[in-house]
């Protein structure tokens, strides 16, 4: 049979973010996708060169947009790192909190957006994106933006929480605990949802491991694999973290295990609430002379939304001689070539739902 | 000649809300159909008078569509305008459109590479006449906090004539709903609703 060759993008309503591929149809049947990346690179790592340490949090938050959070305290933990301070026991569990809620409003969209793929399933979209505001709201009162928030500081955070904030995200756990079976009831009954998302795009346990992807997709195909758990930072150990994995490894098991994660995220947060201990949460201000980095080299590993993040980082006195990023959107897109293969061509727009990709991070 | 029995500069004719409103009473009381039922054929309009500016900027108005393209993080504030909370479509913005040919306004939502210029010209330019712009957050105005990288263009104003710029990173929802408030007012006409 003549191979038909497609372009896809670089704007198309179903991916999410600027790509384009190209696909290579056997008649409905994909032979071959090869993506073509870089229209955001804009050279975060560049830029980072010529900044002050403290002045890089805002470039690093806009590599992950739908998480920014997450990334803002993985280049702070870096820095952290590279000086040696320890952040205070308050502050360690403040993070813990607002990364997990960031988790939440993350996985949230997601799974949103994953409707949309799925042929307009607009119900969907738009309960998602209403529970997102309502935890986006809390995001806002305690950083103080809706989405960028730069309140990370060497030790510590910008500010403490306020006043209210532990009863307001008490409230809004209990909303979502009500919401998330209402998602599942949604999707799993309706035979369209299942039919497009039970059994395509299967990545194996060996498969997922050779492709190297990571996060929910590598947790998906059976691997118990989670940085919180396997690599432990801040006071996860104390709450008792549990990844959740899956064994089937296709599109279904890829965002169950989402739902999953959102559910031990809540309840994550409702104990850190419990024990978080009253004491000192401020970080360092940012002044016009920063310390000077004690370590040459640092390496630090987080479990983002997305998957693991590898920040590397060769410091210089005042600014950073070198910061490297290992982004886990960039490993699970170099995968789609293989999931993809032998799937029919609208099941493309599915895998690369359920993969999750955020083109900011993947072009850097 | 017809048209020099309707001058359309005049003052009764400055309100498309009031010229509208008497179009379809008009129409309505050939027909004897009851006043209060809001019955009118397009032909009517056609017929009986010129299409006068008023009434096409009335409808020109109260539809604008955007298109569904973004680029970055503003992208994720332009699906929100969309969702639930906003509510776009109570103003005449209908959902985003998958297509540049159904659209009269593309709304800027992002830093613009140089690989991506080409494809926004081109975007632009299959657009249907008229068409507007809004350069929505700090990247696509001015380059925002990529102002000293290679590879991105310091505004979408270098390639495109933009009608609204809106300031923020990101600016909220409701910014851009006032943005294209800002944009029907331009375009002319009485915001309605």
């Amino acid at each position: 049979m003549t191979i038909t060759r497609i372009n896809v993008g670089p704007v198309h309503p179903s991916t999410h973010g600027v790509i384009r591929l190209v696909v290579d149809l056997e008649g409905d049947t994909i032979v071959h996708v090869e993506p073509r990346i870089g229209f955001l690179h804009r050279g975060v790592e560049k830029l980072a060169e010529t900044r002050m340490y403290m002045q890089i949090p805002p470039y690093t938050e806009k590599l992950d947009y739908i998480a920014p959070m997450s990334y803002d305290e993985a280049y702070v933990a870096t820095v952290e790192a590279a000086m040696n301070v320890q952040v205070s026991e308050r502050a360690q569990y403040i993070r813990v909190i607002l990364l997990e809620l960031q988790r939440l409003a993350s996985h949230l969209l997601s799974i949103g957006l994953l409707c949309n793929d799925l042929g307009q399933m607009f119900t969907g979209f738009m309960w998602t994106f209403k529970d997102r505001d309502i935890v986006l709201d809390l995001l806002q009162e305690a950083a103080g933006s809706r989405m960028f928030y730069v309140n990370m500081r060497l030790g510590g955070m910008r500010e403490d929480l306020p006043a209210d904030f532990i009863e307001h995200t008490l409230s809004t756990l209990k909303y979502l605990e009500h919401r998330i079976p209402m998602y599942v009831s949604y999707l799993e009954k309706n035979p369209i949802f299942i039919e497009r998302m039970k059994g395509v795009g299967v990545v194996t346990k060996e498969e997922a491991l050779d492709l190297g992807v990571t996060g929910p997709v590598l947790r998906a195909s059976g691997v118990d694999y989670d940085v919180r758990r396997n690599n432990p930072y801040y006071v996860y150990p104390k709450l008792h973290f549990n990844p959740k994995y899956l064994q089937s490894g296709d599109n279904f098991a890829r965002y169950k295990v989402r739902i999953l994660e959102m559910q031990e995220s809540i309840r994550i947060i409702r104990l850190a609430l419990k024990d978080i201990p009253e004491g000192n949460a401020l970080g360092a201000p940012i002044k016009l002379r920063s310390p000077n980095p004690v370590n040459r080299i640092s390496v630090v590993s987080r479990e983002l939304p997305r998957g693991e993040c590898l920040m590397y980082m060769v410091a210089d006195p005042q600014k950073p001689y070198r910061l490297s990023i290992r982004s886990p959107n960039m490993i699970n897109l170099a995968a789609i070539d293989h999931i993809s293969r032998g799937a029919r061509y609208a099941d493309l727009f599915s895998i690369l739902g359920t993969l999750d990709i955020v083109m900011g991070c993947v072009d850097r | 000649m017809e048209d020099d029995k309707i001058d359309t500069n005049s003052e009764e004719f400055t309100d498309a809300k009031k010229e509208m409103d008497k179009l379809v009473y008009e129409s309505v009381k050939d027909r004897e159909i009851k006043p209060n039922v809001i019955f009118a054929k397009l032909s009517d309009f056609t017929r009986s008078m010129p299409i006068t500016k008023g009434v096409v900027n009335w409808a020109r108005v109260n539809s604008m569509w955007p298109m569904m393209f973004g680029l970055a993080c503003c992208a994720i504030e332009l699906m929100d305008f969309g969702s639930a909370r906003i509510d776009a479509e109570r103003k005449g913005y209908l959902l985003f459109r998958g297509t540049p040919r159904q659209c009269d306004v593309i709304i800027v939502a992002g830093w613009v590479t140089k690989s991506m210029v080409p494809e926004i010209k081109r975007l632009y330019e299959q657009m249907e006449k008229p068409r507007y712009v809004i350069a929505f957050g700090e990247c696509a105005t001015c380059g925002g906090p990529w102002w000293e990288s290679y590879n991105i263009i310091k505004g979408i104003d270098e390639v495109l004539p933009v009608d609204v710029f809106v300031a923020g990173c990101p600016p909220r929802p409701e910014n851009l709903f006032a943005a294209l408030m800002k944009l029907q007012k331009k375009v002319g006409g009485n915001v309605e609703g």
